[in-house]
């Protein structure tokens, strides 16, 4: 008996949704494609591995350990999908080096990430996302936070929250010296205010630079954040990605998305490759985040191209979570008895052929 | 409403003080009450009265919104949470501690040194760090004698005063961390509800430094 027990179990943290929950699911991620068709993306099917270099830069530096590798019978080195623009801007790289030009593609699939067990954290996770390159600038910054928007509440989140930083802030007030220090990094990451001031002193950043770190974690909120920022005493960097994300709000303001969008002049990624503004969904009800996105130009120099790039992506699982609504349970049908044989067949052609819904009921 | 998460226990009667004068005083007594979740006077907060050990996890996942955690928990549980205040009250030290006469530098023993603890995974974490192969047993209670009886080279422990460790004949080696009881806020929480999770950190903020003077 035990042993049977054993063959019915998948290793923590895979993915095994059936039922009205993937019903649920598959609703959500045919909304979220409608809405990506809208804006004119059309679908990329990507490789499920890929050699491990195209995932560096991952997490903490030279510790791999959330990567999952296997060796293929000829001997290569294979690491599984665990970031979807990474092995997207390698695909696109190849295609924008035949032909330069904007493109916009959006993706669905799984990646895979190592998570200790016992936190219930998904080693599998199921991303719907998009990349557009070739696409500078705030306007298209705010293009995709709309699109994030229509998203949400085509998929009936209407009530979560965008909360918008910028990578290129950060960069910038750390300087050389902070970004080195990963630690900071963390205690940035955790808000927390009192690692960052002693961190700060222990590496020696002067102590403008130390107390804005330390007032960052509570710079998040509405437009009133870009002044409390101005109070410090900004370098010109810090003070361009500043405006940057300062245009990108009016931009968004004028376009008509206002009420559940944040700033956080505070955030910062582990992902190293985003340049610009990035953001992340929270809602309510779920602890973590659902998904997120931002602005990567410098990505795409690693294939030795200069693209500016934008993408965002949800996680379904948790979207699912957020999202309550029950109109993707499916239109009621008719069902046809098994044991009625040929006539049960004929009428479950009749109509399938009329496009009804039929289900044949009665079986072993 | 804001549910935040109280480790039952000694904890638990440290942070009373700091939420009455914070504010958010508890509307019974949480020492004699067996229930499992009791709303502040105010009604602003619900609190969940949880297992020290498990008050990260459900921040973490959202089940409360915040909550308060020593940093020796949080650094064992290794949690993904925000970390916005430190409370400053149940301050202790982790730290590697074992008998005086193991001089041995940590960093060039040959055979992997064994480590006791109550804290496995801090403990495996920073001597991984150092570059030291080690074996870790995971002890319930009295690590102590894990060292003074020869289970182990090394424990991980925290310590307030030494007093333990000094009537075993045990002495402190390293030092891991600053350890003290810290706010940790969910993620979702801090934006989705920005304005009760902002005045929570102002109020018991404001009680901190008023202990403090």
């Amino acid at each position: 008996m035990s042993g049977d027990v054993k063959q019915l179990s998948f290793p923590p943290g895979t993915e095994l949704v059936f039922g009205p929950q993937a019903a649920r699911r598959q609703f959500i991620s045919d909304r979220i494609a409608g809405v990506f068709r809208g804006w004119g993306f059309t679908e990329i099917i990507l490789p499920a591995f890929d050699s491990g270099e195209t995932f560096e830069g991952l997490g903490e530096p030279g510790d791999e350990t959330e990567l999952y590798h296997l060796v293929d019978r000829e001997g290569r080195q294979l690491t599984l999908r665990a970031d979807f623009t990474l092995i997207a801007a390698k695909a696109l790289a190849m295609e924008l080096r035949r032909d330069a030009r904007p493109i916009r593609a959006s993706y669905e699939g799984r990646v895979y990430r190592f998570a200790p067990s016992g936190h219930g954290h998904r080693v599998e996770q199921t991303q719907r996302g998009l990349e557009w390159v070739n696409a500078p600038g705030p306007v298209y910054d705010a293009a995709v936070v709309m699109m994030a928007r229509e998203s949400l509440q085509a998929v009936g989140a209407d009530d979560a929250i965008i909360v918008v930083g910028h990578a290129g802030f950060i960069h910038a007030v750390l300087g050389e010296q902070g970004r080195a220090e990963r630690r900071l990094l963390e205690a940035l990451d955790h808000k927390n205010p009192s690692r960052i001031r002693q961190l700060a002193q222990r590496i020696g950043l002067d102590s403008d630079t130390a107390e804005l770190l330390a007032a960052l974690p509570l710079l998040t909120g509405g437009p009133e954040v870009f002044e409390s920022a101005r109070k410090f005493n900004l370098n010109a960097a810090a003070q361009a990605a500043l405006g940057e994300l300062e245009s990108l709000h009016s931009l968004l303001t004028e376009a008509g998305v206002r009420g559940n969008l944040l700033l956080d002049l505070g955030e910062v990624r582990r992902s190293d490759y985003y340049s610009g503004f990035m953001f992340k969904v929270y809602h309510h009800a779920v602890g973590e985040d659902l998904g997120g996105g931002g602005r990567y130009d410098r990505l795409f120099d690693r294939f030795e191209l200069d693209v500016p790039a934008v993408g965002f992506g949800f996680n379904l699982a948790r979207l699912a979570e957020a999202t309550s609504r029950d109109d993707y349970t499916g239109t009621s049908s008719e069902s046809v008895k098994a044991g009625d044989g040929a006539e049960a067949l004929k009428r479950i052609h009749d109509l399938r052929a009329q496009g009804k819904p039929a289900i044949m009921e009665g079986g072993a | 409403m804001l549910r935040v998460a109280l480790p039952t226990g000694r904890m638990m009667k440290q942070a009373i003080p700091f939420l009455e004068a914070a504010g958010y005083a508890p509307a019974e007594s949480l020492n004699e009450t067996r229930k499992l979740t009791v709303p502040s006077q105010c009604g602003r907060v619900e609190y969940l009265l949880v297992k020290p050990v498990d008050a990260p996890l459900y921040i973490e996942q959202g089940v409360a919104d915040a909550g308060i955690s020593g940093k020796d928990v949080l650094m064992e549980v290794g949690a993904d949470l925000l970390e916005p205040l430190d409370l400053g009250f149940s301050k202790c030290r982790m730290v590697v501690a074992g008998k005086p006469e193991i001089e041995r530098k940590l960093d060039n023993l040959l055979s992997p040194v064994r480590v006791a603890s109550k804290f496995p995974r801090v403990a495996q974490h920073y001597f991984r760090k150092q570059g030291v192969p080690c074996t870790v047993f995971k002890l319930s209670g009295s690590v102590e004698i894990g060292a003074v009886l020869g289970l182990s080279h090394y424990i991980v422990d925290i310590v307030e005063t030494g007093t333990t460790l000094r009537e075993n004949g045990l002495v402190v080696h390293e030092e891991i961390a600053d350890c003290s009881a810290r706010l940790a806020v969910n993620r979702a929480a801090w934006y989705a509800k920005l304005s009760e999770v902002r005045d929570l950190l102002v109020n018991l903020k404001t009680a901190v430094e008023g202990a403090r003077t």
